[in-house]
């Protein structure tokens, strides 16, 4: 099956070489079911946390999306209470020739800087508009309790 | 043969070599040695899991030349200073382990409105009310006036308010509360209104109130009246009977008097109460604080506060437990959640969820089941 190289060969290169903030790999012997973890960029409030995610690829991978949830809770706009994530590229714009690793970096750079004009979680947004102290107080308590 | 393995922080890197058959906690050893982190303030990840301190470096195949993620974490708090401080450690270790939900088992179970109950800050100072004060019974049959008072006295701590405080101003917790009772969910938003009101929170917090209510709860309820043994007794009241509860006995006089069922609903309390409330609204408020009392939580009982603030309203749908809300409207909460679970078959979903009363959890069985 085509997808299970494809995925494998993303599996090899993450070990080798993965990006500055993240890592990913399967949860046991499944190749289509992983798991990621997300290190809160320092330049956000999520500094110093450690987030988990849980992947899996569909059997057309790399033609449609992977599922990308995250596990541990996490006060963001875009990201709801379930672990769903809101980024473009995991619906409409994903494309084939992107990978999981550049799709992990995409949320980690959602991290960095929320899209509140498109939120999943309108009352998070709001609060992000309106008034970014308190939002950033109440995501790094939740990294705290929950991410540390 | 060893490893050579890249450590990877933030911009920062480092070459380690290893023995596959080392344990995480040595390689720590070596990776402390490199670049000076302290062991205990070292997180490995790799492949998506963090590295736990017994197992060894070949059990999560990592290979020769990969890379591993180092996290600083901050130093932890040294435990032992006082007694007080390592009960506080112990609490906030059990707590986080609760607190830590497993978000893929629904919204709702993510939300503990006890975790705070057993948070690090409480520990050490919280007078929790002993086992007994919902009686040698578990609390099923009336209790009495002592386990009130312990209650009451619960009620006057400082603390305590002040947590009571805290739930309340808390908005997840007055979902949680509203969401579990009925009757504040048929109230609507008037029910969120009330909870927050600053006269509502004086009800709560405020023992002389609570005291009050309960008093009112004894004397107009035959049963807690007389105790849980004369239950039969009193459901028909000698005229005049008892002269301190005069007033309240001319009031279920009339009651059991215009009532041919009046005499079996007082044996059971529980069953009173919707016939009460249909012969005279006026009694029902208090008619609800005598099942109140029963169960030891007068204060919590939102029913009684209901009914208290909106005698009319609330005695009619206590005696009309049916709620005639569509159900789109009804389940709105709970329809949303099941679509983003991806079921999208509305008529299935309200069958379903009709079908569990509401809950998510069984509506998604019987989904999946094919049941509906």
């Amino acid at each position: 099956m085509s997808s299970s190289k494809r995925i494998a060969k993303e599996l090899s290169d993450l070990g080798r070489d993965p990006p500055a903030s993240c890592s990913a790999g399967p949860v046991g012997d499944d190749l289509y079911h992983w798991q990621a973890s997300i290190m809160g960029p320092s330049d956000s409030p999520y500094a110093g946390g450690v987030f988990f995610l849980s992947i899996h690829f569909p059997t057309d991978y790399p033609f449609k999306p992977p599922k990308v949830n995250f596990t541990t809770k996490i006060y963001h706009p875009n990201i709801n209470s379930s672990g769903n994530i809101c980024l473009d590229i995991l619906k409409d714009q994903w494309s084939p020739a992107l990978t999981l690793s550049k799709v992990l970096l995409s949320v980690c750079s959602l991290l960095t800087d929320a899209n509140p004009d498109d939120p999943l979680v309108p009352e998070i947004a709001q609060i992000y508009k309106t008034d970014k102290a308190k939002y950033e107080a109440t995501a790094k308590e939740w990294t705290k309790k929950y991410a540390v | 043969m060893s490893l050579n393995i890249h450590i990877k922080s933030g911009q920062d890197k480092w070459e380690v070599s290893v023995a596959p058959e080392s344990t995480v906690s040595q390689f720590k050893e070596a990776i402390s040695k490199a670049n000076g982190v302290p062991v205990a303030n070292q997180r490995l990840i790799y492949s998506g899991k963090i590295l736990k301190d017994d197992q060894t470096v070949e059990s999560y195949h990592i290979q020769d030349g990969h890379s591993v993620h180092l996290v600083k974490s901050q130093p932890k708090p040294q435990p032992g200073a006082a007694a007080g401080t390592n009960n506080a450690t112990a609490t906030g270790a059990a707590a986080g382990t609760v607190a830590t939900p497993n978000m893929s088992s629904g919204q709702s179970a993510g939300f503990n409105p006890l975790a705070d109950l057993t948070s690090a800050r409480y520990a050490g100072y919280l007078n929790m009310p002993s086992a007994d004060m919902f009686g040698p019974d578990g609390g099923a049959l009336n209790n009495d006036s002592n386990n009130q008072d312990e209650l009451l006295r619960m009620m006057e701590n400082p603390i305590f308010q002040s947590q009571m405080n805290e739930m309340l101003s808390n908005p997840q917790m007055l979902d949680f509360m509203i969401q579990s009772n009925p009757q504040l969910q048929a109230m609507g938003p008037q029910a969120r209104q009330m909870l927050q009101s600053p006269m509502f929170r004086q009800m709560l917090t405020n023992p002389d109130m609570i005291r009050q209510s309960m008093q009112f709860a004894r004397m107009m309820d035959p049963n807690a009246g007389t105790g849980s043994t004369g239950g039969a007794a009193s459901a028909f009241p000698a005229p005049g009977g008892d002269a301190p509860e005069e007033s309240a006995n001319t009031n279920t006089n009339t009651n059991t008097a215009s009532s041919p069922n009046a005499g079996s609903n007082a044996s059971s309390s529980t069953a009173a109460n919707p016939f009460a409330s249909l012969l005279n609204p006026a009694l029902n408020p208090f008619a609800s604080a005598g099942n109140a009392t029963g169960t030891g939580m007068p204060a919590f009982d939102p029913a009684l506060l209901a009914s208290m603030f909106q005698p009319q309203q609330a005695s009619a749908q206590a005696s009309q437990p049916e709620d005639t809300r569509p159900p789109e409207e009804r389940y709105e909460h709970q329809l949303r959640q099941l679509n983003d679970m991806g079921f999208f078959d509305f008529d299935r979903n309200v069958a379903a969820l009709r079908r569990s009363g509401g809950s998510v959890q069984g509506a998604l069985d019987s989904l999946l089941n094919g049941d509906v």
